[in-house]
């Protein structure tokens, strides 16, 4: 063992370089940002203009309450949908429980924007309505915060579901039984044993819920909501001329990191006080339904996801309707959008490709050895990079994107020009985004893998290298692919760290979403959307195929 | 695919070898030109496009032309964090008084154009304040002439039971309740230049009255101002508050049926562009500025909703051209010289007063927007 010893440490030291400079180094420059001056000195001030001011404490406040409401109401959506995916069984369970997914792949900007068809003051329902009512006004379902509690609930309630049922699957059948013999059953039974052996998954589901909408500004912004943080930390910023208010812009950004690791930390308070469940997966009875009972769960999951899919439909009919205003239904149909993104323009695709690449390299590059320490090694520090790798979990992608602008613009060493000058910048910031991912996959499929048998590999004397090599990769490949896979998804989609990165030439597929989007083609945006769903769907089903149900993990 | 692999192993490589500065300092023109610009993508793009063509007719030179997009006030903070050592070489769009405000931060170099091209340009246009159409110490010049007025989507109109709007008044009736899009002047210019007209128009006290019935009236202040044609067009909004006459004309062609209107006041925008101090292809910004006040170059501009720059072309074209189209749509005007162009835009007072009138938008409007829409 001696002899691994010192590229342990390497690498070891690698790692810890890796997370440092890219990842805590940029997060203290907004820190640092947000309590010095433009000269540099200490000061307070940004948080006492922050404290002070009645619209940013009502953004604040606004942005709570969302986060909230939104938990709320997609628990119970997820919460739910899982249960009745795990315990029963009926007509089409195994297609919906695919299709419960989807929702979750849809793309930044584009989910809202696909409602907007469908649900806006001028989308296919209020036509309708407008139509057969012959009313003057429009049913102003969107615009406003009850618009954007909708449209995050139709998109998040999955994280819920998967987290849910994630749990639900570990929950050791003998502890409901054992309930079940002393009387408690039904309703009492959920309410007793199994929701409070669900918490841990749940926790982890509602907290990335919570922290997802809570960090979003451009499901805010285009259904007009402004006072709330994301957008006024986004407005701030964008707007680079006084100086004032780009400050507080950044300072919004600490604020939103500093209560995300709070709301972190309190989650894993709670979820290590209450860490019962147990790791290996048992195998669960499914109750047949009766027919009635199996009708009213196919027509909610119909309902469910019907809304669910609002945004698709919308969005697949915007790229290919041409002109399309005050008509249910486009009249005209065309693929010029199509031909527009892919043929005239390929490089948002090729450019995206090539990050979420080289990202996903990077990420198994680091993602992996740091799974290993965490499941196998004894080297100190591992709480807290299991701590940091959480961490990237719960910050806003804005603040990173912001951190990484204000911390690498400095000339390098023997360069004229800073690392964000050169995008190599873009893969970067995917890979550290979307880290978690990688990490939590292959530590999963690790669990899994007892070290007795790499013990008894090293027994026979199979060195550290070997070892892995032989025992160890063969086993965990599938949990790697399946981070590797997650990850590789998530950076395709990943929009609000880039935004700000994206110099001319480098845009990938959310920067041409956004770059068409506020050029006013709709229609573009709508198509590479589209590709970009197709795209994320297809990983999904490989996912789903190589995993199975076993996705929870790789979330929470 | 390769041939992105291949362009990143070259910049790379440049990189490494440290950047030994540009290798065809003989060639006329460098052989790349960024930008950046709020001028959207259907005019930066279409620009781009015929001066490479005609860097390659003319020099034989490949230019790699490449945008960034970026609001007014996120195109200025870009600029000024770039300290002089800019990532693209012009800037273009918005108001001129920031193109002031970037010359006296020494970050944009004298334009020095051909006098040819510099004088074809007249001084100023508009009464009783002139608006500037160049820089008198060159720093910028003005590249075509575009007002901001109003749209407004003639079927929600007629459905509402209203007259078609002509005049910026017409915004607050109480039939337009809710049904108004407009930005916000902090993240526009077009916006902030017709608050600037209202606020000349009615004076400061009874201007912000007025802005807050329109905001009474307004029921979405969106993201970026190119998005305000965007919801008129498909109909989500009714009418649509300073919105460029090249944006409007854009969602036209795209086949919307959305209508524009310049009320007496709009402002008209010269589109200044300027070249960077610092920038990597000097030579090749300033060609491309020259080329666009070319007639070949204000063709452009012509066949998509903008006005020439100079009294020596008009938008003018075969029936049914595009040309012919823009000119049906902006209602009538074939250039801003044949007519007298009322203006009350200041731009000494507007320089003065942009900060203060942002920051009252903040406190009066956009704090205050659920008070103002229950009156």
């Amino acid at each position: 063992m001696r002899s691994t010893r010192l590229p342990l440490l390497v690498g070891v030291g690698l790692i810890w370089a890796f997370l440092i400079l890219f990842l805590v180094y940029p997060l203290c420059r907004i820190f640092y940002d947000a309590v010095t001056d433009g000269a540099g000195r200490f000061t307070l001030a940004n948080f006492e203009d922050f404290f002070t001011d009645q619209f940013y404490l009502r953004s604040l406040w606004n942005s709570l309450i969302l986060g909230v409401v939104t938990v709320i109401t997609s628990s119970a959506l997820g919460i739910a949908v899982a249960f009745l995916l795990v315990r029963f069984d009926f007509w089409g369970r195994n297609l919906f429980s695919y299709l419960t997914i989807i929702p979750i792949i849809s793309p930044p900007l584009v989910g809202v924007l696909g409602f907007t068809f469908i649900l806006g003051r001028a989308g296919t329902v209020n036509i309708l309505l407008l139509d057969w009512f012959d009313m003057v006004r429009p049913v102003n379902f969107l615009y406003g915060v009850h618009g954007v509690v909708l449209v995050e609930t139709l998109h998040l309630f999955p994280m819920i579901t998967l987290n849910v049922v994630d749990a639900l699957g570990k929950i050791d059948p003998s502890l409901e039984e054992a309930a079940e013999s002393v009387g408690a059953r039904g309703w009492r039974k959920f309410w007793t044993v199994t929701l409070p052996l669900t918490t841990p998954g749940y926790i982890a589901g509602a907290l990335l819920v919570f922290i997802w909408t809570f960090s979003d500004f451009a499901t805010p912004l285009v259904l007009g909501v402004q006072d709330l943080l994301a957008p006024q930390a986004y407005l701030n910023i964008v707007q680079f001329v006084d100086k004032r208010i780009f400050r507080m812009g950044i300072v919004i950004s600490a604020l939103m990191v500093l209560l995300a690791v709070f709301f972190l930390l309190a989650a894993r308070h709670y979820v290590g006080l209450k860490d019962y469940s147990s790791l290996s997966y048992s195998k669960i009875a499914r109750r047949r339904l009766s027919a009635s009972r199996q009708a009213v769960t196919v027509a909610f999951f119909s309902l469910v996801l019907l809304f669910a899919f609002i945004p698709y439909i919308g969005v697949t009919l915007a790229s290919v309707g041409k002109g399309w205003s005050l008509t249910p239904l486009p009249v005209a149909y065309t693929i010029q959008y199509y031909e527009r993104v892919i043929v005239e323009t390929p490089k948002y695709i090729l450019n995206s490709f090539l990050y979420s690449g080289i990202a996903v390299g990077i990420c198994i590059a680091v993602g992996v050895p740091i799974a290993w320490l965490l499941g196998r090694s004894t080297v100190p520090g591992r709480g807290a990079l299991d701590a940091l790798n959480t961490l990237i979990l719960a910050i806003p992608g804005t603040a990173i994107g912001i951190a990484y602008i204000r911390a690498f613009h400095f000339d390098l060493p023997g360069f004229d020009r800073g690392l964000t000058s050169f995008w190599i910048i873009m893969p970067l910031v995917l890979a550290v985004r979307r880290l978690p991912y990688t990490v939590r996959g292959s530590y999963a499929s690790l669990q899994l893998v007892h070290p007795s048998m790499e013990e008894a590999a090293a027994s026979v004397g199979a060195s550290g290298m070997r070892c892995f090599r032989d025992i160890t990769l063969p086993m965990i490949w599938k949990g790697v692919l399946v981070g590797s896979l997650f990850s590789f998804m998530t950076s395709l989609q990943e929009a609000s760290a880039v935004l700000f990165l994206a110099l001319g030439g480098w845009e990938s597929i959310t920067n041409g979403i956004f770059a068409f989007y506020i050029a006013g083609s709709a229609n573009e945006a709508a198509a590479l959307g589209v590709i970009l769903i197709l795209v994320a769907a297809i990983s999904t089903i490989l996912i789903n195929r190589i995993a199975g149900t076993r996705m929870g993990g790789v979330f929470g | 695919m390769t041939r992105i692999i291949a362009r990143a192993l070259m910049v790379v490589a440049l990189a490494v070898a440290g950047w030994v500065g540009p290798a065809t300092a003989q060639a006329p023109i460098e052989s790349e030109l960024a930008l950046i610009t709020p001028v959207s993508k259907f005019i930066h793009d279409a620009a781009l496009k015929a001066f490479a063509e005609y860097a390659k007719e003319k020099w034989n030179v490949t230019v790699k032309v490449s945008a960034i997009p970026a609001g007014t006030p996120l195109a200025y903070g870009r600029i000024t964090e770039w300290k002089g050592k800019p990532d693209v070489d012009i800037f273009w769009g918005g108001e001129s008084a920031l193109f002031e405000k970037l010359a006296e931060q020494k970050l944009l170099q004298k334009v020095e154009i051909s006098k040819e091209a510099w004088d074809s340009i007249p001084a100023a246009i508009g009464k009783p304040k002139p608006i500037p159409l160049k820089d008198k110490d060159g720093y910028w010049v003005g590249t075509a002439l575009e007002p901001y007025g109003l749209v407004y989507h003639p079927k929600r109109i007629q459905r509402l039971g209203i007259p078609e709007p002509k005049e910026w008044e017409d915004l607050l009736q109480p039939k337009l309740k809710g049904e108004v899009a407009q930005c916000a002047p902090t993240r526009s210019s077009s916006s902030n230049a017709t608050y600037e007209v209202i606020l000349s128009m009615h004076g400061e006290e009874k201007g912000w009255d007025w802005l807050r019935r329109l905001a009474g009236n307004t029921g979405l202040f969106t993201a970026r101002s190119r998005d305000v044609p965007t919801v008129v067009a498909k109909g989500e909004f009714a009418a649509g508050f300073a919105v460029p006459s090249y944006m409007a004309f854009e969602e036209k062609l795209a086949g919307f049926d959305i209508k524009f209107v310049a009320p007496k006041n709009a402002f008209v925008t010269p589109e200044p562009m300027a070249i960077l101090a610092g920038a990597r292809n000097p030579k090749a910004a300033r060609a491309f500025i020259e080329f666009l006040l070319t007639e070949r170059g204000q063709k452009v501009f012509m066949e998509r909703g903008l006005f020439p720059i100079t009294p020596r072309y008009k938008v003018q074209g075969a029936p049914g051209s595009t040309a012919e189209l823009a000119v049906q749509f902006t209602g009538g005007v074939r250039s801003y010289f044949d007519q007298e162009v009322s203006n009350v835009y200041d731009e000494g007072i507007a320089a003065k007063r942009s900060d203060a009138l942002k920051t009252k938008f903040r406190s009066d409007i956009e704090a205050k927007w659920d008070e103002l829409k229950k009156k």
